[in-house]
């Protein structure tokens, strides 16, 4: 700390105002984050020790038993597993349509290109609450209920995708793809060999949107999936923590919050840039 | 040597009439590239999104007899039904204040919190954003079990540090927020607009960001006040990030499910009940009314359309400004 400040003071020194913004900020930060703070710690404590009055914020003792708990109780892995597999499949089939029709907006040329781009953004301002009881129906009487191709086949297109990365297309010179065409390189070669490998960071941006999106889904998962083995964490959780709550439980319920939250988490940590330069280009979660 | 012309002469004849064809049959061929490049999108979009706009209001239109399979076509009648029904304009009510809850607040928090990021402190500058921002990839469900577990009316934090700061005099008189039919909503509220913040603050931040400094430093010379530069500087050059915000933040708030299904599923009595956990509700809860469900998810997405033609027509502006 203070082998970062000395160096500062010496082109600038600090004012009290910066002092003040500084302790404000970080005294706001950990009110924000506190929810998050307050599972954590809880889901270390000794279960037993989770409802002591008066509620202190660290544990006595760390433990993991709620972790443990928790595993015991619900099929935590389960869930765990579904939600990867999800969000996994709705990740990959996202990236893939997306890069295929972004690159036909962008640079090929065919009659009613425009209309059609329009025709996708405008599914944007769909809610989702006006098809779900109608792809609810269609995905049952496909008996895809309670399945893996039930949890994703609805999102694999998303026309959010096709516009971030239709966007960063754009800016790449049609320079390339001439002379990629004179070479004898197709479209198809273009695109996976020249332009996929230009445009890693876009992809991997928008890779980081959907998986969070389709982690974090909710009213879809809880229609669609029927049985406890289907259920995805988001789901699991929430009915774990119905069922607990007369037992006051609370240790493995945060426990499992806990696991629920990680991996967004882990992802937040390692693209925050990514992340927070994409929401506010696009000004849209995804 | 017939055989040998013939091939010759067939090949010359289609080189001559097929130039102009084979134009043509390079931009059929380009055009069908094109067209199956888009086609898994665009299959995806029609069959999960276009079509069941039109399936859904199909479905508003019949009405499924109790206890049997039989549908009956009902015309309007699902629709009347509802603007006579009061339970129907309780969750229009529930949903108003619940945006009336959230996105004030939440505006009001991010730009506040967006005008002290952009203070230039150089120190731990990824420290204030990792904990400010954080809720944005916190999901619906995940916040719902843990502000649960803050407003555990026995040994919930929020209630004992409220009566740690003097609010309430004690655990006894702090609010049961789940249970009481004045407080449920409240805390609901308290949850999102907690979820939505991360969002908003990014945006916000954004916005700041774009500011022209040097109109700081015009204002500086010309002796205005920090309070002066937000006030005649920051805020109007923010207008259309806020109207933006506004648009965007009303429209999750329409939507928002999760915290509610988590939190109070719509109780206690009808206090949560917001027009969209009342479609869930009728659709998929008890004996599905899928009909009278569908119903007030046209009406709800009347409503969301025309917030989202409004940003979508505003997007542009701000990208412009940018």
């Amino acid at each position: 700390m203070t082998a970062k400040i000395l160096p500062a003071k010496k082109t600038e020194p600090i004012t009290a105002t910066d002092l003040l913004v500084q302790v404000s900020l970080i005294s706001i930060g950990i009110v924000i984050s506190m929810p998050i703070f307050i599972a954590f710690f809880t889901s270390f404590k000794v279960p037993e020790h989770v409802i002591d009055f008066p509620p202190h914020l660290f544990p006595n003792e760390w433990t993991i038993e709620s972790y443990r708990l928790a595993w015991q109780a619900t099929p935590f892995g389960r869930y765990l597993f579904n939600s990867l597999v999800q969000s996994g499949v709705i990740t990959l089939g996202q990236v893939i349509f997306s890069i295929l029709a972004a690159y036909a907006f962008s640079i090929l040329n065919f009659p009613g290109r425009n209309w059609l781009f329009y025709l996708i953004l405008g599914s944007l301002m769909v809610p989702f609450e006006l098809v779900f009881i109608p792809n609810f129906q269609l995905v049952s009487s496909l008996g895809w209920a309670n399945t893996y191709t039930g949890l994703t086949i609805p999102f694999l297109a998303s026309a959010f995708g096709v516009f971030m990365l239709r966007q960063f297309f754009l800016t790449i010179p049609l320079e390339l793809h001439d002379a990629a065409e004179i070479d004898g390189a197709g479209n198809w070669r273009y695109l996976w060999q020249i332009l996929v490998p230009l445009s890693k960071g876009s992809i991997g941006a928008f890779a980081i949107f959907s998986f969070l999106n389709a982690w974090n889904q909710y009213l879809w998962p809880l229609i669609i999936t029927k049985s406890v083995e289907m259920r995805t964490l988001q789901i699991g959780i929430r009915f774990f923590m119905s069922n607990l709550e007369r037992g006051a439980d609370w240790g493995p319920v945060m426990a499992g919050s806990m696991i629920a939250l990680a991996p967004a988490l882990f992802v937040f940590l390692v693209a925050q840039k990514q992340l927070v330069k994409g929401i506010a280009m696009t000004g849209l979660k995804g | 040597m017939a055989q040998t012309n013939l091939p010759a002469a067939s090949q010359t004849a289609t080189a001559s009439t097929g130039f102009a064809n084979r134009k043509t049959w390079n931009k059929v061929k380009a055009a069908i590239e094109g067209y199956l490049y888009v086609a898994p999108t665009l299959i995806g979009l029609a069959i999960f999104v276009f079509i069941p706009i039109f399936t859904s209001f199909q479905l508003s239109l019949n009405r499924i007899a109790p206890f049997g399979n039989q549908t009956r076509y009902v015309g309007l009648g699902n629709y009347i039904t509802l603007f006579n029904d009061p339970d129907y304009w309780n969750s229009v009510r529930v949903t108003l204040l619940f945006v009336l809850g959230t996105v004030p607040t939440g505006l009001f928090l991010a730009v506040t919190l967006a005008i002290l990021l952009s203070y230039p402190t150089r120190h731990l500058t990824w420290l204030h954003r990792l904990l400010i921002f954080v809720p944005v990839v916190i999901s619906s469900a995940v916040a719902g079990v843990l502000f649960k577990w803050l407003y555990h009316p026995v040994v919930g934090y929020l209630n004992y540090w409220m009566v740690q700061i003097g609010l309430f005099d004690s655990m006894q008189d702090a609010p049961n927020w789940l249970a009481s039919k004045s407080w449920a909503l409240v805390a609901v509220i308290i949850a999102t607009t907690w979820r939505q913040l991360g969002f908003n603050v990014i945006i916000a931040l954004a916005g700041v960001q774009n500011i022209d400094n040097t109109l700081y430093d015009a204002a500086k010379v010309d002796g205005a006040n920090t309070w002066q530069r937000i006030r005649h500087i920051t805020l109007p050059l923010l207008s259309p990030t806020l109207f933006f915000l506004l648009l965007i933040n009303v429209i999750y708030s329409f939507q928002t499910f999760g915290e509610i299904h988590v939190l109070t599923e719509g109780g206690p009595g009808q206090a949560t009940m917001t027009m969209v956990y009342s479609i869930f509700f009728d659709a998929f809860v008890g004996t599905p009314q899928r009909g009278i469900a569908s119903a007030q998810a046209y009406l709800l997405a009347l409503m969301v359309i025309i917030m989202s033609y409004l940003q979508f027509s505003t997007v542009n502006k701000r990208v412009h400004y940018q």
